[in-house]
């Protein structure tokens, strides 16, 4: 190998995984290789969004030819959940939502199962559904999950049996009431979000081996090998020993797959065929509304300041619309709770985080984790508040966003970041104070214009036409990885004969650059050539050591903690081996570029073949050392319960990740269409181990929020879903993408951080809605406080208002 | 349902498969012919993770039955490093792949073979496209983790060094 | 329900002569459908909504696959030519700019080398591309199908103009056992100059939420010197041409009074439908709003 990276923390090295990717070697679930005997399974899907099951007959299914078994909720009786256990892997009793899984049908091809799956008879007997959240509070409303006061919990989550009310969360900071007849200006609004899903690329798939030895294999891509170990294994009373998740790389997680959702299916299904493997695809359709999505939002804010602009109160409260179970999404109404303020210094707060059952698809951990959602609320209602105290909106944020030290609303204090640098930044980036309102001109009558080069189909018109409004917008964010009090990352680093490195680890590779960190880290705290480093995949969950989740932004701090640990560990062994070997004092020996050095004595030893063999003594008298190998494990130590009365506690999380995004964009007011013609983003991540890959998370993250804006999922009033296919739920695509994403990274050292670094991608994607919409409001003069955006909203806001003149 | 014999080349290699009347290129390549790089995201057409060249024209393998490729060569993601001409090792990456790499233009890397199959294919009929043509000819390739620039830089980059050949003129039948 | 992962099971052809299309399609009826591209009929019937028993393949039939312009004729188009062969074609970028816009504006690089000119016209979908074009054109489809003067087994062909083509959606007026396979577009008139403007949810790549396609030339015989023709896409049951819109362009003087009366014309004309990609209210908008757009956008280019 000619190329030779030292101490590769902090630069842009190629990523570890590139060179599979491009060729296609590289392995998704789908493209493993299982032979003959391989089945395929297919699901069978309530249409009704609310329904009782009364009966399932699977009989002329079983009887179709190459069918091999059916799986119902009678196989499958207990619960399954991560936070809170309200779910049966397939529906027993009732169904919930338009797709909910009644059953699974097994046989030698995906076409024959799909065609067995039509022969299932299940019959129902429909009951009232409630999709809106603040509709399903209400005492009349359907109960979804009558025995929720039976489910298993968590300790720090509470639901309200008797209601559809799976969790609330409750802040209460300082005195309100005391504190509105002291504010100079308030404002309330109400904001709302509709459904979204992550759309990855890769739907999700998952292959289950269920042997008659009892050894249970589960194939899958997935975010969260160990949970889904955990999880899977109590509902289906499989010894954690005997179960072993395998899971290749993934194509594109964004929260959709870590949990448990289809991948407990299989596993059911698996049982009913021993020895054979059976493959459960999901559709593109099933994607969209079978798999998880993200949950709705109903936020009610008020908030006020003083006549200098100071912050001084906020009320708010959140109804999230959590789908048909809540078993992750009772997380995101608590985290969404204990960061209702945003990234702002508010010394008076109320409030309250409602996760509500509604008949819909299961809502669930989404990339922002009930930030993106709540931000869209939040960004707003602070830019009218300083409309309307008269303060530039950059400059309100610097006054009141959250500074180093500060205590939050948890009565935590705010660990190292600067959010002032990140504003600054992007103020700088998209050039704000210049043509703000300015190239706001009134949109004449149709008048001559200049000819629009045609091209295929589109729009484009020069930017500076009349009909074009122009505005910049800003929002900022805060994010804190949102776990229980104790998730742990654990490492192994290994050695071969040549003195490369294999780095075990049970964090995932989801396209983020986790396998690339973890070889960076790895090289630099043994002090090894970055490229003599390799990470051992697929992580698998009888070889790699423990690891929570891939979620949370959690993996570069915290596997690479326990990488960093491991390697350390490793480097002790070594040096322990030469200092003896040489007779030296280990405090003078280090490991360079591959071999050990002294600075006493100037001798070097090359890592090769003693980091297995080990060194021999003089005159071959026996020997020193053997096989390296070292482990290390982090886990925080220090998060502890929030009251739940009031929702304080000495430390609520880990830490935060702050960043601030400006938009620049420019609507064609004759068809509503917009154009976003830069984002600037800068985000305060620590230490960049590899800042390329950070800037690669800004950039798209920056068009993952984009394009959140303008999706949603579209259900009839019987909770039919009306666009589950690209076709219909559009995301951006390369036309539509800015023509300049700028990035910066902003470093305050993470006290418990791998060479100070913490997470960042999932924050890149949070404020960009509302960022927009404040861009929308700096050119039309117009607030959108409901989500989806579009053209057509954006054009017929325009015609009213001009009707309303 | 009917079964048909058909001969297809593929990354150079003629094959000889029995094929039923509805399986697509997509399902024929990865189930018969185990070349797992081409992906399968919607089987609809929208996706472009199946993208794979015929007669040196991309299209969505999903949205073309097996049977109807008898008779033509397909490219996939995994003849892309051998070059058409010139005696390079294998296994050598294209000058688009190489690039692909240098921009940090994958990520997750389930949209990258749809994607280097549209940008070689776009390099070989139009050798230097300007920023517009390249995001115009990559549309019907989803990516939901990159944002596109990356890519298009990538394509930008590549095309600095791509040969001068293709004229715009198709090689050969379309399908 | 939800679609199927694969497709259904069927027979395929690949048929040799306009004969044995025809011989299938009478034995088979409603259990026998044609493939060109594909693009629809692969999505529909993983749908659900198309179970054919046999697939009959018609690309390579004799001609379907051609492109011959003549100039004293005009321009003959295959069936079967994909959407990407119409946009690069030199004889249909010189003389037929309109269809060729038309047909680039169509989903993506890689369904275009897929989608076909006559598939998108016989799908009967109120939001094909090509309808407005071929309408403006005043193009004439050939049909092919049994004839009736001599009994079965024989087969002929008719012409049916594009205007009397479209009868609802998804109704065209082939008959039983018919199937196009050429397009014929006349000889455009001198000065002409067309654009296709069309707006979707995505800048590029997507279905019309409205397409306009708009046709002019310079013409003695009408008032107003000039003839405009228009063509509506995505806002009524079928492609429609607004014929006051183009009366009013035919007899007033050119100019802003007179695009936006005809842009409101035109407006008039639609009768959309809320729907999952859009208002009825904001297609009308749009209505207006691209055929002005078209409107001064030939005007410039026709000098």
């Amino acid at each position: 190998m000619t190329e030779f990276t030292s101490e590769p923390v902090g630069k842009n090295v190629s990523r570890v995984d590139a060179y599979d990717k491009v060729t296609g070697a590289a392995p998704f679930t789908d493209d493993l290789q299982f032979g003959p005997g391989l089945y395929y399974g297919r699901l069978v899907r309530s249409p009704y969004a609310h329904a009782l099951i009364k009966k399932v007959d699977v009989s002329k299914a079983l009887a179709a030819p190459g069918v091999k078994a059916v799986v119902t909720g009678k196989e499958t009786p207990t619960r399954i959940g991560l936070y809170l256990k309200d779910r049966y892997i397939f529906a027993l009793d009732r169904v919930r939502y338009v797709g909910d899984a009644v059953a699974g049908v097994i046989a030698t091809s995906e076409e024959i199962a799909q065609e067995a799956a039509q022969l299932v008879e299940v019959e129902y007997e429909e009951l009232p559904a409630v999709f809106d959240p603040v509709e399903a509070v209400q005492p009349y409303a359907p109960l979804i999950h009558p025995d929720l006061g039976d489910y298993e919990v968590v300790n720090f989550i509470f639901p309200e049996p008797g209601t559809n009310t799976s969790e609330h969360f409750k802040l209460r900071k300082g005195d309100v009431e005391s504190a509105w007849p002291r504010c100079a200006v308030i404002v309330e609004d109400t904001f709302r979000l509709p459904h979204i899903e992550h759309v990855p690329i890769e739907p999700h798939v998952a292959v289950a081996l269920w042997e008659q030895s009892g050894q249970v294999t589960l194939w899958t891509s997935s975010q969260s090998p160990f949970a889904q170990r955990d999880l899977i294994a109590q509902s289906l009373s499989i010894p954690h020993g005997n179960l072993r998740v395998v899971a290749p790389y993934v194509g594109g997680g964004f929260g959709g797959k870590a949990g448990v959702s289809m991948e407990a299916c299989a596993v059911a299904m698996a049982q009913a065929v021993k020895g054979h493997p059976v493959k459960l695809r999901m559709t593109r359709e099933e994607e969209f509304i079978c798999t998880t999505v993200r949950q709705s939002l109903v936020a009610h804010t008020k908030i006020g300041c003083d006549a200098e602009g100071n912050l001084l109160a906020m009320e708010t409260q959140y109804y999230f619309g959590g789908g048909a179970s809540n078993e992750y999404g009772v997380n995101i109404a608590r985290a969404a709770g204990y960061s209702c303020t945003g990234p702002y210094n508010i010394p008076n707060v109320r409030g309250d985080s409602y996760c509500v059952y509604t008949n819909l698809p299961i809502g669930s951990a989404m990339r922002g984790f009930g930030m993106p959602e709540i931000h869209w609320g939040i960004e707003q209602i602070m830019d009218q508040l300083a409309e309307k105290i008269g303060m530039d909106a950059a400059e309100f944020r610097r006054r009141n966003c959250v500074k180093t030290g500060q205590t939050i609303l948890t009565g935590m204090k705010m660990t190292p970041i600067d959010l002032v640098a990140c504003i600054d930044k992007v103020t700088e980036a998209i050039g704000w104070g210049e043509e703000r309102r300015g190239a706001a001109r009134p949109c004449p009558a149709a008048s001559p214009r200049p000819s629009a080069l045609p091209r295929s189909g589109g729009f484009r018109d020069s930017p500076l036409t009349p009909h074009k409004k122009r505005g910049k917008g800003i929002a900022i964010m805060w994010k804190a990885p949102a776990m229980p009090p104790n998730p742990g990352s654990s490492a192994i680093v290994r050695f071969n004969e040549d003195a490369t490195v294999n780095v075990e680890i049970g964090a995932q590779e989801l396209g983020q650059g986790a396998f690339t960190v973890a070889a960076q880290v790895a090289a630099q705290a043994l002090g090894v050539p970055y490229e003599w480093v390799r990470v051992s995949a697929p992580v698998d969950t009888r070889y790699s050591p423990y690891e929570w989740q891939t979620v949370a932004s959690r993996t570069t701090w915290s596997m690479g903690n326990a990488v960093k640990a491991a390697a350390e560990d490793a480097r002790r062994q070594i040096l322990e081996v030469v200092a003896g070997h040489w007779d030296e004092d280990i405090e003078d020996l280090d490991i360079k570029d591959g071999r050990v050095i002294s600075y006493k004595s100037e001798r070097e030893q090359p890592l090769k073949n003693m980091v297995v063999y080990g060194l021999p003594n003089e005159d071959f008298e026996g020997w020193k050392g053997g096989p390296v190998v070292g482990h290390g494990r982090f886990m925080p130590t220090y998060v502890t319960n929030l009251d739940p009365e009031t929702g304080q506690g000495a430390r609520a999380v880990v830490h935060y990740t702050v960043g601030a995004q400006a938009v620049d964009l420019e609507v064609d007011t004759e068809t509503g269409q917009i154009e976003v013609l830069k984002i600037a983003s800068a985000y305060d991540v620590g230490k960049a181990i590899n800042p390329d890959l950070v800037l690669t998370q800004i950039e798209g993250g920056a068009v993952h929020g984009m394009s959140s804006a303008f999706e949603a999922l579209k259900f009839d009033e019987k909770g039919q879903p009306l666009n589950p296919s690209l076709v219909d739920y559009r995301i951006m695509t390369s036309v539509d993408v800015p023509k300049e994403i700028h990035g910066d990274i902003v470093e305050t050292p993470l006290e418990d951080g791998p060479w100070g670094a913490r997470g960042v991608g999932e924050h890149v994607m949070v404020q960009t809605a509302p960022a927009i919409a404040n861009a929308l409001n700096d050119a039309l003069g117009i607030r959108f406080s409901d989500l989806p955006l579009s053209a057509e909203k954006v054009f017929l806001a325009l015609q009213e208002r001009e009707e309303e003149k | 349902m009917s079964n048909h014999s058909i001969s297809v080349t593929v990354n150079g290699f003629k094959e000889y498969l029995d094929v039923p009347s509805n399986m697509t290129l997509l399902e024929m390549l990865r189930e018969k012919l185990a070349l797992t790089g081409t992906k399968n995201g919607c089987a609809a057409g929208e996706c472009g993770a199946c993208t794979v060249l015929v007669d040196g024209e991309p299209l969505n393998s999903c949205m073309m039955l097996a049977v109807e490729a008898n008779g033509y060569e397909v490219t996939t993601v995994e003849g892309l490093a051998r070059p058409e001409t010139g005696q390079s090792t294998e296994d050598q990456l294209s000058p688009l792949q190489e690039a692909f790499v240098e921009h940090n233009a994958v990520q997750c890397g389930f949209c990258t073979p749809g994607m280097l199959i549209s940008a070689h294919a776009l390099l070989k009929r139009n050798p230097h496209p300007s920023e517009e043509e390249i995001r115009e000819a990559l549309v019907g390739n989803l990516c939901r983790c990159t944002g596109y620039l990356r890519i298009i830089g990538a394509v930008q980059a590549a095309a600095k060094d791509a040969p001068e050949t293709g004229t715009g003129i198709l090689k050969g039948d379309v399908k | 329900m939800l679609a199927r992962p694969g497709l259904p099971s069927f027979d395929y052809v690949a048929a040799g002569t306009p004969g044995e299309v025809i011989r299938l399609l009478e034995k088979h009826g409603e259990a026998a459908r044609l493939l060109m591209g594909g693009t629809d009929l692969f999505v529909r019937m993983r749908d659900g909504f198309i179970c054919p028993q046999v697939v009959v393949d018609v690309k390579h039939l004799p001609g379907m696959r051609d492109i011959l312009y003549d100039e004293r004729v005009g321009l003959t188009v295959g069936a079967a030519v994909t959407m990407n062969q119409v946009a690069r074609h030199p004889d249909v970028q010189a003389h037929y700019p309109l269809l060729a816009e038309a047909a680039n504006s169509v989903a993506s690089y890689q369904l275009r080398n897929r989608a076909t000119i006559g598939g998108n016209l016989c799908n009967g979908s109120p939001a094909a591309d090509i309808g407005p074009a071929a309408l403006v054109l005043e193009a004439r489809f050939v049909l092919h199908g049994p004839d009736p003067s001599t009994g079965s087994g024989q087969c002929g062909e008719r012409e049916v103009e594009a205007g009397e083509f479209f009868l609802g959606p998804g109704q065209t007026a082939l008959q039983a056992s018919e199937f196009m396979t050429a397009i014929r577009f006349p000889v455009p008139p001198a000065g002409s100059a067309g654009r296709y403007v069309k707006l979707g949810r995505n800048k590029a790549g997507d279905l019309s939420i409205a397409g306009v396609a708009v046709f002019g030339f310079p013409d003695g015989t009408a008032p107003s010197g000039y003839r405009f023709r228009i063509g509506l896409a995505s806002i009524a049951p079928v492609v429609l041409r607004p014929l006051e819109a183009e009366e009013v362009l035919a007899t007033s003087p050119p100019g802003d009074e007179t695009f936006t009366l005809a842009a409101e014309k035109a407006m008039e004309a639609a009768t959309p439908i809320d729907d999952v990609r859009a208002s009825a209210a904001y297609r009308k908008a749009m209505v207006r709003a691209l055929t002005l757009r078209g409107l001064w956008d030939v005007w410039e280019r026709m000098g």
